[in-house]
């Protein structure tokens, strides 16, 4: 029931109180199909958009008084949002409303009014951090288990490091704990350094190599996108890494090694193992790609 | 010295088994970049041996290529 203006001695019937208490308990609906620009009439209702394409709810100036109020809710696949037209909307969400979201509008005056967006359910980040950065120093072997669950497909390993002397980072996979040894690593590299390209395959390898280490403590950039390894079947690589060949950063290489390890297993880990009897220094951290929008 | 790893973000010193599977990966390794030097020796060679033939320098060969 829109607001009602009783004056003095009026009767009020039986219907009248209902219709106000089912304003409380069932508030009056005025649904809407496409833009709309909002009355006075209004006040205190529920606006329900429903439109497959993008929509605006209008809000202009001298229809409202402070303390007036409307809820504002979207049940259509297009976006509504709440638009000033000649009064200010101010929110600290946004004024966008996805479909199933709401939220209501208070007038502050009669030319300014405020959005309370409802909470909603966060949009799933694209990357899931599932190993926290982790710092090593002066390690051989860097090991990390129990990353790969079925929540992801499909994983990213960021790693920079620097070691005493140049010599390859190597990966394999493991599963409860067990390194996964057998020689069922196959790798394609395709470098460039200066004007010259250079490219080798190598299988049948107890590893995976994922980066170079250039000269003494000169840093060395990797990621390795790690495809599927918690299947219970074959895991991809793919790293690229950039390295240096000089503690001026002057003379950068870059190195992608694509491969896999073929063996139809699902891995919950990995270790990772610095080669040339040196050790490294650096940083890591894991991500899970979302599997949903 | 010992040898140290990164456990699952605790740095310790490795045990005698994770020494021994250390020392298999490292020899894995050490033979791959030999091979991979080797390889690449290889390949530089053939390539000099070409521009001889055509009598020309590696700058001149890359110009040809752009």
């Amino acid at each position: 029931m829109a607001l009602q203006t009783f004056t003095a001695g009026q009767i009020l019937t039986a219907a009248q109180v209902t219709a106000l208490q089912a304003n409380d308990y069932n508030q009056t609906v005025s649904a809407k199909v496409a833009s709309y620009v909002l009355t006075a009439a209004d006040k205190g209702t529920r606006i329900t958009m429903s439109s497959a394409s993008a929509t605006t709810i209008t809000v202009n100036t001298s229809l409202f008084t402070a303390g007036d109020s409307l809820r504002i809710q979207n049940i259509g696949a297009g976006a509504c949002v709440v638009t000033a037209g000649t009064a200010t909307v101010t929110s600290a969400g946004p004024l966008s409303i996805p479909q199933w979201g709401g939220g209501q509008l208070y007038f502050t005056s009669a030319s300014a009014a405020v959005y309370f967006p409802d909470a909603v359910t966060a949009s799933t980040s694209g990357l899931v951090c599932v190993k926290a950065e982790t710092a090593f120093s002066g390690a051989a072997t860097i090991t990390a288990d129990g990353i790969f669950t079925s929540s992801y497909t499909n994983y990213v390993l960021q790693i920079q490091a620097n070691s005493a002397s140049s010599a390859d980072l190597t990966l394999q996979l493991r599963a409860s704990g067990v390194t996964a040894t057998a020689t069922n690593y196959n790798q394609q590299k395709i470098q460039a350094n200066t004007s010259t390209a250079g490219a080798a395959r190598t299988t049948a390898n107890s590893s995976a190599t994922i980066t170079t280490q250039g000269s003494s403590n000169v840093w060395s950039f990797n990621q390795t996108t790690i495809y599927q390894p918690q299947l219970a079947a074959v895991t991809g690589f793919q790293a690229l890494t950039h390295w240096h060949n000089s503690g001026t950063y002057a003379q950068p290489i870059i190195e992608q090694w694509f491969g896999n390890h073929s063996l139809a297993t699902a891995y919950d880990g990995f270790i990772i193992t610095m080669g040339g009897g040196f050790t490294v220094t650096g940083t890591y951290a894991v991500y899970g790609y979302s599997k949903t929008v | 010295m010992n040898m140290k790893t990164n456990d699952n973000g605790i740095e310790r010193d490795m045990t005698e088994t994770e020494i021994e599977a250390y020392e298999i990966v490292k020899a894995d390794l050490e033979k791959r970049a030999k091979e991979r030097t080797k390889a690449e020796a290889a390949q530089a060679t053939a390539r000099q041996t070409v521009l001889t033939k055509l009598g020309l320098t590696a700058d001149e060969a890359a110009l040809l290529l752009d």
